[in-house]
């Protein structure tokens, strides 16, 4: 883009000068006209060329001086009363005026008067502030200078004196305590922490007491809970079904990143693309379960590919706002109405990101393989055993071999494996594996249909088997790849068709060595899959990463020649097998399935002498597991053998090169109108993709950490002041484009983004810089300004209500509850009974007990449909979708929660029995209930207040009008604790407590 | 100790305990439709005199088979055991069945009622009664075929969750009428929702505007009772106590939010009571509990529809009643019978006790589901399923009745097969259209500032269905 400004921003001569009014009188294309003409006729003479009427074009200058369709002339700079567009804006004819009036959205006069201002001016515009990359601004000269901590005092203070306003007085030593302990953890001040700073209230003690708080491992708790919401963590795959699923282990790595303070680069780089870096970790492998987190909808029927692109739609519009702060997901219809973004540059950067597979992550855990070590040893001793405790003895054991020997080795059958020559399907690849078996992988439908086609060398077939074979890359390890609606690997064989030199083969027999139906009790045999009808077929619910097989026999033995094997799958879920291999056999014996590993089938078809001892072992062991009079002491070695159910983690796996998934556009957006294909492309309007990157998702995610990105320093930045400054420097912080306001304090932005980048995308430095300022330690006291109602120019440090999580954080603190372990799988703290009743499949919630009741709120269990009902009422996210702002309601349902639910009860009961057992007088239990709850002492007026309130209730109790255990929740709970109990309730209701200020 | 020069410039937020936070309130005050800023839970005006100041809408989840109880269709008994023509499918995906699967009759009788002559399967002897009060709309049509998404679509205008649903439209339009109720007020009965909570959240507008769920069991709404051992003195004591203390703050800081959530409290104090006396039903006669055949004690439909009439009468604005159990892939016949006795006298009778009580004519009454289901028979031996019928967005049914619907009415014609709409077709932003018109509102000026964009219930469709308007 065409810019002529970055020597005036060199030279600190910013346009911003003209942007906070300073310099009324003349027109200001940034803050005065693109506004209007953004919001008013880009949507017909805007980006969006399909949609433009008359040929006009607004947003791009040399457009709008050309001459339209009409040959008119829309704006002829320096002349109004020349230019069409004012003629246009001021006609009284109901067909002539514009904005037409069907669109409802018509021009003030002030708004009128403005343009025509602007074209008398000559018509200049400006490239969008947001779309330049930022220049370092220097430090703006201000009267008041000591008041300056660091630059951030600077640029606030200059736009406070400037207009004519004084920053507060410093906030009290404990109320910027519990301010920055809040903020930067999420929970009150440790109480010698804070003590430590009340004895030295410098300069020195606050930025010790800050380090400490930087350097809580609770800070990446906090902080996490911030970046979960971008991220649409949820513990429940939403929609319907919104069954769980397992990604915790990802928050555990969000945890811990910003806990060890990874630079915003590299934490950027390994979400979105940590799978790709050259030997990646464990770590960097979890953490792309960043896009991960999107939906997945489990409803019988459901068309998966339709919800696969949903979801991929979503994780374009989540990188637009996370990274970018632009409203990306208006373009997955159309080109942008607004901003400069294609229709196409939408697929385009959907097609970086859309060339994954995305497995469940088994993750290492070597404690637990010591174990499985351990366990395995255990069972060996065990099975070492077992001949002793079959009835009669080691010798009947024997003898009872012999016969299950002779009888096995009778319906053995030798099996040849046959090649595929060719492997083709409808949707998954299909990958020839060395042992002849056919591995698939990518995407499934409904109905899959695999083409195969074989030689067969043999020229009398009396059977066929296929083998249902386990894979690590399959969902449970397969054999299926089922990974919705049903079981994770599971499968459906609704037909299996052979033709043997063009003639379909009739089938008589078939056999399976397992099956199962996980819907219903309807067989699901081989022999369905033989039958003609798709809606019946074999299926091994339940058994997976097993290997199964069948056999069919053919009417007639099979001549050798073309085989061609037709596979149909599918139910109402995807549920195609994913792993699979074809053999013959030319036995004239009847041939049955076997459930027996083919290494072992195989020693079976070996003549009795051919057998060596190591093998006979083999077999005998085989033997004795599948003993019956053995039964209970085989199951605690199978049990034993169970390999460890590894905890999961969902991730992304980039395809191989030879089975890219193309993109395509999708017209108007709906997924069942893919157009032409599209090529991955960033947005023409920022920087540009450099060369040496891979047009990949890692280059993608390196493009969007570029230090000449100019958007997403400015976005992280403007989240990072809105969650402690209550509102954004660009208060939209989703939206940084046409449509979003301009920055209260744009030089401190620019300053901001630089400085972020100078200090190598640390995050603690940049939490650490704004929380030392003089602008974080003023006072929230105080009357806010008549022109500044909003408290953008920051004249006082705006109060904010709590987040919820941090609400319920607090009171646990406060009452001693809080179990402080980090990371680990999700629980379930106690809420009202009857939230889980709205949700589908009553979800039954398993209230946690000890220590899990009370843990941070961060772990707890989050479910799409029917959230945490106190999250709920506090504005908490669903995971539904990307959330860069919180609301901060204040609702009479907030008051009943405040006095009513579960978690403020017991919290208050906790403190009541803290305070009652605390040997000192009423006073200095107030003085400690406050400390506990508020960080400060109170004052003469609140103990006042307290007091007689605390002496009624104990009055009530000791005259029996109130049972102490009823409210103290606990036999024996004494009329000190319960009267305590309720003045603690109470103050967890204050206002103070609720909110930070 | 207390200044009130602090806030009282704002003292709107006093009465109505209700803030917004910062977001919200930018949002609301870049509405286009003239609201009183800040006042966001009073009551208000709206773009012109509304039809309808109440709405209850029954949401039949699961989508009941309008071909046994709607729209008759004898034709399919005759090519029953046929498919239905490829050309006449299209390319419709379906849920369970294979397009070509045959044609299944209606599995009940259909004959005529009341003045207006409307058809009715025989499950509806209720319905039956009132048909000269209602309008059947029997050409309604979606563009989703799987539960949750449509279901969303219905309540929020968009498939994936995330929108504001159209109480919470209501009720940021409309404000409440009541101080002592929930606004917008959720009731369920039958199994779990497919779309979960996204069904009644207030999407990107301020969470007040959050359908309030009144629960079957336990408090009515969440947390409404004290906690144990905690009687109404130390509860009003306790408040006096968080009320003086708040003050006290509000006096020193002068945060205007400080007045709102002692207002909050306030009222909080007043649902104790008022939600208890609301769903406290021994004060109705038996006369109506029978009409409604209503057992006070047990959770039920029609329970819910009886509640619904007192939220009515006590200014609750929007009440949505599901009643999930309709998704016959298999025996639709059973599934009908057994739907129809629990919903069919229930939803007659709530007209008719509006309608005696004079609130019909400003009370709104919406019955329907998030699609219908198909002339194709479903049937699957792996699953155990025969004679049922799959999801069917192309055509199905809707009634409504109360204030400023039309009287007697039938709109809309399917062809013979009752596949497709040959007439009057109506798409589900048509109905929110038609709501948002009947409560007084211009669908296309209730908008909403967001992510740099005016949004609206219906996006850029929807037309009000001027046949059905009296």
């Amino acid at each position: 883009m065409l810019n002529p400004f970055p020597l005036l921003l060199r030279l600190c001569l910013s346009m911003w000068l003209l942007a906070d009014g300073s310099a009324a009188g003349k027109i200001d294309f940034q803050r005065d006209v693109r506004p209007i003409l953004s919001d008013r006729c880009f949507k017909c003479h805007g980006p969006d060329v399909d949609k433009r009427k008359a040929g006009l074009r607004l947003d791009v200058r040399e457009d709008s001086l050309k001459p339209a369709k009409s040959g008119e002339h829309a704006v002829v700079p320096g002349k109004p009363d020349a230019s069409e567009l004012i003629a246009r804006i001021f006609s009284a004819d109901e067909k002539e005026i514009m904005p037409p009036p069907e669109m409802k959205k018509p021009l003030s006069g002030e708004q009128k008067v403005i343009l025509k201002r602007w074209i008398a001016e000559g018509a200049e515009y400006q490239p969008h502030w947001a779309y330049v990359k930022p220049v370092t601004p220097c430090s703006p000269p201000v009267k008041q200078t000591a008041w300056v901590r660091n630059p951030i005092d600077a640029f606030v203070l200059a736009k406070l004196e400037a207009s004519g306003m004084r920053p507060a007085a410093p906030a009290t030593l404990q109320a910027l305590a519990r301010r920055a302990a809040l903020d930067l953890t999420g929970l009150p001040p440790p109480p010698e922490a804070l003590a430590a700073f009340i004895r030295n209230p410098t300069d020195n003690g606050y930025e010790a007491f800050v380090d400490s708080l930087l350097a809580s491992p609770h800070y990446g708790e906090r902080w996490a809970r911030r970046w979960l919401d971008l991220a649409r963590y949820a513990d429940t795959n939403g929609y319907e079904k919104d069954r769980q699923r397992s990604v915790w282990p990802y928050r555990n790595w969000v945890v811990k990143a910003l806990n060890a303070d990874m630079p915003f680069d590299q934490f950027t780089i390994d979400q979105l693309a940590g799978d790709m870096l050259p030997a990646a970790t464990p770590d960097q492998i979890i953490a792309t379960g960043f896009h991960r987190n999107t939906m997945l909808n489990e409803e019988g029927g459901i068309d998966p590919l339709e919800f696969r692109f949903n979801a991929m739609v979503d994780r374009v519009g989540t990188t637009a706002t996370t990274w970018l702060g632009l409203t990306m997901q208006c373009c997955q219809c159309h080109t942008h109405k607004y901003d400069p973004i294609l229709h196409t540059e939408f697929y385009g950067m959907m097609a970086f990101l859309n060339n994954a597979d995305e497995p469940d992550y088994d993750l290492p855990d070597a404690a637990e393989a010591a174990q499985y070590q351990s366990r395995l040893k255990q069972a060996e001793a065990l099975f070492a055993k077992l001949p002793e405790q079959f009835p009669g003895g080691k010798v009947e054991a024997g003898k009872a071999f012999t016969a299950w020997l002779a009888d096995k080795q009778k319906l053995a059958v030798t099996w040849t494996s046959l090649k595929p020559l060719e492997a083709k399907s409808n949707m998954p690849l299909l990958t020839v594996q060395p042992d002849n078996s056919i591995l698939g992988s990518g995407d499934i439908t409904k109905t899959d249909t695999f083409d195969l086609t074989y030689k067969m060398a043999q020229k009398h077939v009396t059977a066929i088997r296929l083998e249902a074979l386990p894979d690590d890359s399959l969902p449970s390890h397969g054999p299926g790849m089922c990974y919705y609606e049903g079981p994770k690997g599971d499968f459906f064989l609704g037909e299996f068709k052979v033709i043997v030199n063009g003639k379909p083969v009739k089938f008589t027999a078939a056999s399976e060595s397992y099956s199962k139906n996980n819907f219903g009790n309807n067989p699901v045999t081989a022999l369905l899959a033989v039958d003609g009808n798709p809606e019946t077929g074999w299926s091994c619910a339940a058994r997976y990463g097993e290997r199964h097989e069948a056999v069919f026999v053919p009417a007639e033995p099979l001549t050798g020649g073309e085989v061609k094997v037709q596979m149909l799958m599918g139910r109402h879920f995807a549920a195609t097998l994913g792993h699979f291999r074809i053999s013959v056999t030319s036995e004239s014996k009847a041939v049955k399935a076997q459930d027996l590993d083919d290494s072992l089938a195989r020693l079976l078809t070996l003549p009795a002498d051919q057998l060596v001892s190591a093998d006979r072992d083999k077999l005998f062991h085989a033997f004795l597991l599948k003993e019956p009079k053995l039964e209970k002491a085989t199951a605690e070695i199978r049990k034993l053998r169970e390999p460890p159910a590894a905890a999961t983690t969902l991730v992304m796996r980039e395809r191989p090169a030879s089975h890219p998934r193309p993109t395509f556009r999708h017209h108007r957006g709906e997924f069942a109108q893919p157009k032409e294909a599209v090529e991955p492309v960033t947005l023409s309007v920022l920087h540009p993709f450099a060369k040496n990157l891979p047009k990949n998702r890692l280059g993608f995610a390196e493009w969007l950490v570029s230090p000449d990105n100019p958007l997403t320093p400015r976005v992280v930045m403007n989240r990072q002041w809105a969650a402690l400054f209550g509102t954004g420097i660009v208060k939209t912080v989703q939206d940084f484009g046409y449509q979003g306001e301009l920055p209260s304090h744009p030089e401190l932005l620019d300053w901001l983004a630089s400085e972020f980048i100078k200090q190598k995308w640390s995050m603690k430095a940049m939490h650490k810089l704004m929380v030392m300022s003089s602008t974080y330690r003023q006072s929230s006291e105080g009357k806010t300004p008549e022109r500044d109602a909003g408290n953008r120019l920051l004249s006082h440090f705006p109060r904010t209500r709590l987040d919820a999580e941090i609400i319920r954080d607090a009171m646990l603190s406060a009452s001693g509850l809080l179990t402080e372990k980090l990371g680990g799988p999700s629980v379930f703290p106690p809420q009202p009974d009857g939230v889980m009743e709205v949700a589908y499949g009553k979800f039954s919630w398993k209230t946690s007990t000890g220590p899990d009741r009370y843990r941070r709120s961060l772990y707890t269990f989050m479910k799409r449909t029917a959230p945490f009902a106190l999250f709920t009422t506090f504005d908490g996210p669903t995971g539904e979708a990307c959330l860069a702002a919180r609301e901060t309601a204040n609702s009479p349902m907030q008051a009943l929660a405040g006095l009513n639910d579960v978690v403020v009860t017991e919290a208050a009961q906790a403190l009541g029995r803290v305070l009652a057992a605390s040997s000192v007088s009423d006073e200095q239990r107030v003085t400690l209930l406050f400390q506990r709850a508020l960080s400060r002492d109170p004052d003469a007026g609140e103990r006042e207040m307290l007091l007689p309130f605390v002496k009624t209730q104990r009055a009530r109790l000791a005259a029996g009008k109130l049972d102490a255990v009823k409210i103290g929740g606990a036999p024996g709970t004494t009329m000190d604790a319960a009267a305590w109990t309720l003045a603690a309730r109470s103050v967890f209701n204050l206002d103070e407590f609720l909110t930070k200020g | 100790m207390f200044a009130p020069t602090y806030f009282s410039r704002r003292h709107f937020l006093k009465d109505c305990g209700v803030g917004l936070g910062k977001i919200g309130l930018a949002g609301l005050l870049a509405d286009s439709f003239a609201a009183e800023p800040g006042n966001v839970l009073g009551a208000r005006a709206s773009h012109f005199a509304p039809k309808a100041k109440r709405v209850i809408h029954l949401f039949m989840a699961g989508a009941p088979s309008q071909l046994e109880m709607f729209d008759y269709k004898p034709a399919l008994t005759k090519y029953e055991g046929k498919p239905i023509p490829p050309e006449v499918i299209g390319g419709q995906r379906y849920a369970f069945i294979r397009p070509d699967a045959a044609a299944l009759g209606p599995r009940f009788q259909f004959s005529k009622h009341g003045q207006c002559g409307a058809e009715l399967g025989e499950t509806l002897p209720h319905l039956a009664g009132i048909v000269d009060d209602i309008t059947i709309i029997k050409s309604v049509h979606t563009e989703q075929f799987n539960h949750a998404p449509a279901q969303i679509f219905f309540q929020t205008g968009f498939a994936v969750p995330g929108r504001p649903s159209i109480g919470s439209w209501a009720l940021y339009g409309l404000g409440a009428e009541s101080q002592n109720l929930p606004a917008f007020v959720v009731m369920s009965t039958g199994s779990g929702l497919s779309g979960g909570s996204a069904l009644f959240s207030s999407g990107f507008l301020p969470s007040v505007y959050n359908g309030v769920r009144f629960r079957n069991t336990g408090d009515p709404i969440l947390d409404v009772s004290s906690p144990p051992g905690i009687d109404a003195r130390v509860q009003r004591e306790s408040l006096d106590l968080i009320g003086g203390l708040n003050r006290k703050r509000l006096g020193a800081v002068g945060d205007p939010e400080i007045a709102t959530r002692i207002a909050a409290y306030e009222m909080a104090f007043r649902l104790q009571t008022s939600a208890p006396e609301l769903t406290d039903l021994s004060s109705e006669s038996k006369a109506t509990l029978d009409m409604y055949g209503c057992d006070p004690d047990k959770p039920s439909f029609a329970r819910s529809c009886l509640l619904a009439r007192r939220m009515m009468e006590r200014g609750v604005r929007y009440v949505n009643i599901f009643h999930e159990g309709w998704d016959a892939h298999s025996n639709v016949e059973g599934n009908v019978r057994t739907n129809c006795k629990a919903t069919d006298q229930a939803s007659a009778a709530l007209v008719m006790d509006l309608k005696q009580r004079g609130l019909l004519d400003d009370t709104l009454v919406v019955w329907g589901g998030e699609f219908g289901r198909t002339p194709m028979v479903e049937s699957n031996s792996a699953l155990g399923r025969a004679l049922g019928r799959d999801h069917h967005p192309q055509a199905f049914t809707v009634w409504m009745a109360g204030g400023g619907i039309r009287k007697g009415f039938t709109m809309g014609e399917t062809d013979e097969m009752g596949f497709n709409i040959v007439e009057d077709p109506v798409s589900i932003f048509d109905l929110q259209a038609t709501i948002l018109h009947l409560l007084g509102f211009d669908h296309e000026r209730l908008t909403f500032r967001t992510q740099g964009r005016d949004f609206r219930l219906t996006d850029v469709h929807g037309e009000v269905i001027k046949k059905i308007l009296a």
